[in-house]
């Protein structure tokens, strides 16, 4: 599925590197050079996704941002910035960013985060589903009741969590950052591998036992739940 | 158009005497009111009426018949009567008076106070009324103010003295109020300058006693403390950097070199693979200095709110029970006492908890148990992590808060010596401090943070 990308960046060399990696997936990719183009451009409203850096000439990306949501845009908007402190990443997200993505990064981590909101975009109007499936498995949101193969499997509430952030971005890859932040929201790495092993408990429920499993450990990257391998 | 500014010394100054003399003139107001009027009422209608008395025996019978009235009541009482019947040249005819020079101004039917000087040698203020007679004479009639009365014309006149005296004192005072005040802002101001030109250990004075300039003092060297604190971790900052990013770097130039050599494919990702995790560390390390910065500067505190911490440990607790369960230790929570809210930062302190979390598991594990903790102290809360390994050594502790500060045994594993620096900086920001105590065996780190307002209820407590 191709998507349309705007990528609001004063720096050359980022910009290149990202607009190469997103055009290498198959995505069309416009960018620019500064605030106030990238808020023209933006609010056109044609683009699926607005990457915007913060520090920027003319015209900072949060003015931006700001003056974006104000008119009523709801493109969804991933800010990628070298302001890396907690409050720096909050203030991004109140000032109407979907996502907040430290620089340096790695790639797949923005390719990730991407996908995320991308679903998110192309769900926007429907209502949340109450019922998700992936392969046999089966997540009642409702009644937060899990089921594989009609087997009931018994999960503590922070693994359900896990689960159904997993189970909403179906075949997708999603990092280990981003599970912190949206599971647990926390905004700072807790150093040791203590999502790996919440992942690794929640494998041994949902998997074990069963032929072919749905929890994918993508290796420099993160998880993904698809019935595909 | 604006008056120029009145300097505050001299507004000091004219409040002073303007006090001073206030004072007195209200004690003098009291005095008048509260006495004289009691005692000077009763003369006064007794004056009044031995004059109309008078007046009636001279209508009806003239001169000769007054002289005889006055002589009848001298003769009846003449312990404070003063009646004097004069001719037109200030001649005594009938009475107890001397003589009397009436100015025409003092020679009106009115009650007033004068003095006069009596025949058998008495002398005294009275209160008289005099009444003008046909032919250019006149007759005075009165009482002697008698003694209680006489004492009290005589310290309202002192009092009237010493208000024009209060003025001179009041002008003294004010003098000295000014030096002292002077004197006292003079040293605050003299030790900024000094802080600012030449040591930054320099601070204002302070007596102790409390008053307005020893806060003021205070305030200002808590201000010069913030300075110097900002100063030292400024330096400490970019020591640090200089040296201690210098073997991060090293090593990841000694990575791609080898990189650069290795032939082999297979081989040459593992290197890559190593030098991406040696730029994470990097990168890490970077943004913690950072934040660490930030935070001793007590930079940010917008998003400060109301929070549980019952609910912070029940939170962090779920984050780390598998992996303190996979590693062989056991978590116990320990509370005691009711908990209060506390106003905080969310993601910091459980960032700084967590910290702890890592350290304990990284250096405790041997111990086998780690206990998160919260306990309500007086004004304090103490929020942290106690863990049952080595501990660190008393001696040790300071150096394991410095930046960098790594401790010679945990050298060989991972880590940069920025944890618990960061944790006390979080501390810092939340106007509390990190205090690392020996659990016998094992560490104790704790947050203790002050309480900030008693009053807040449970409803009042944001949740993000």
């Amino acid at each position: 599925m191709t998507w349309k990308i705007l990528i609001v960046e004063d720096d050359a060399d980022t910009a290149r590197y990202i607009a190469q990696g997103l055009t290498q997936e198959g995505h069309v990719v416009d960018v620019v050079q500064d605030g106030r183009d990238g808020l023209f451009q933006a609010s056109s409203g044609l683009f699926d996704l607005v990457i915007l850096d913060r520090m920027m000439p003319g015209m900072d990306g949060l003015s931006a941002l700001r003056a974006l949501r104000a008119s009523g845009v709801q493109t969804p908007v991933l800010v990628l910035s070298a302001l890396a402190t907690v409050d720096e990443r909050i203030s991004g997200l109140e000032a109407g960013a979907d996502d907040y993505l430290v620089k340096p990064f790695y790639f797949s981590e923005l390719m990730a985060r991407a996908g995320v909101l991308m679903r998110r975009q192309r769900t926007a109007g429907e209502a949340v589903e109450t019922r998700i499936t992936v392969g046999d498995l089966e997540i009642d949101c409702l009644k937060r009741l899990v089921r594989r193969s009609s087997q009931t499997i018994d999960l503590q509430p922070r693994e359900y969590k896990l689960l159904e952030f997993l189970a909403r971005n179906e075949g997708r890859v999603v990092t280990r950052t981003m599970l912190i932040e949206r599971v647990w929201d926390y905004h700072f790495d807790p150093g040791t591998n203590v999502v790996d092993v919440h992942i690794s408990r929640l494998r041994r429920k949902i998997d074990a036992g069963f032929e072919r499993p749905l929890l994918h450990t993508i290796r420099g990257a993160g998880y993904r739940l698809s019935a595909e391998a | 158009m604006r008056l120029p500014p009145i300097p505050t010394t001299l507004r000091i100054a004219a409040l002073t005497m303007l006090l001073v003399l206030c004072s007195n003139l209200a004690l003098l107001g009291f005095i008048h009111a509260r006495t004289y009027d009691d005692r000077l009422s009763p003369l006064r209608r007794q004056v009044i009426a031995d004059a109309r008395a008078l007046s009636d025996v001279q209508a009806s019978g003239g001169e000769p018949e007054l002289s005889g009235a006055i002589e009848d009541m001298l003769a009846a009482d003449s312990s404070e009567l003063t009646i004097g019947l004069f001719d037109r040249d200030g001649r005594l005819l009938a009475g107890n008076i001397k003589a009397a020079e009436r100015k025409p101004a003092d020679r009106k039917a009115d009650f007033q106070i004068l003095s006069v000087v009596l025949r058998d040698g008495r002398r005294g203020e009275a209160g008289v009324v005099v009444s003008n007679l046909k032919g250019g004479g006149w007759l005075e009639s009165g009482r002697l103010l008698g003694e209680p009365l006489a004492l009290q014309r005589t310290l309202e006149r002192a009092l009237m003295i010493s208000l024009a005296l209060s003025l001179l004192f009041g002008l003294v005072c004010a003098v000295i109020l000014v030096h002292f005040v002077r004197r006292r802002v003079r040293a605050i101001g003299r030790a900024v300058d000094d802080f600012g030109h030449r040591d930054l250990d320099l601070r204002a004075p302070t007596n102790g006693s409390g008053d307005v300039f020893d806060t003021l003092a205070e305030r200002i060297n808590a201000m010069l403390d913030r300075i110097a604190r900002l100063m030292a971790e400024l330096r400490t900052l970019t020591d640090s950097l200089a040296h201690d990013l210098r073997s991060p770097v090293g090593r990841l130039q000694t990575k791609v070199e080898q990189a650069l050599t290795v032939e082999d494919p297979d081989e040459r990702n593992a290197v890559l693979a190593s030098v991406m995790a040696e730029a994470n560390t990097l990168t890490h390390m970077l943004t913690t200095v950072l934040e660490i910065g930030r935070y001793e500067a007590l930079a940010s505190r917008e998003q400060f709110g109301w929070l549980d911490p019952a609910e912070l440990l029940d939170e962090l607790a779920d984050l780390y029970s598998p992996v303190l369960d996979e590693a062989g230790i056991m978590l116990e929570t320990a509370r005691t006492g009711p908990l209060v809210p506390l106003f905080g930062h969310r993601q910091l302190l459980a960032q700084a908890i967590s910290n702890l979390l890592e350290n304990a598991l990284n250096h405790g594990a041997i111990g086998g148990a780690v206990c998160l903790f919260a306990e309500q102290r007086g004004e304090s809360q103490h929020i942290g992590v106690a863990d049952r390994g080595p501990g660190i050594a008393p001696e040790q502790m300071d150096h394991a808060l410095r930046r960098f500060g790594r401790l010679d045994e945990s050298r060989s594993r991972p880590g940069m010596g920025l944890g618990l620096t960061l944790v006390q900086a979080i501390a810092h920001l939340h106007d509390g401090t990190l205090e690392l105590t020996g659990n016998e065996p094992g560490l104790k780190a704790a947050l203790r943070l002050p309480v900030k307002a008693h009053r807040a209820l449970d409803s009042e407590i944001q949740r993000p």
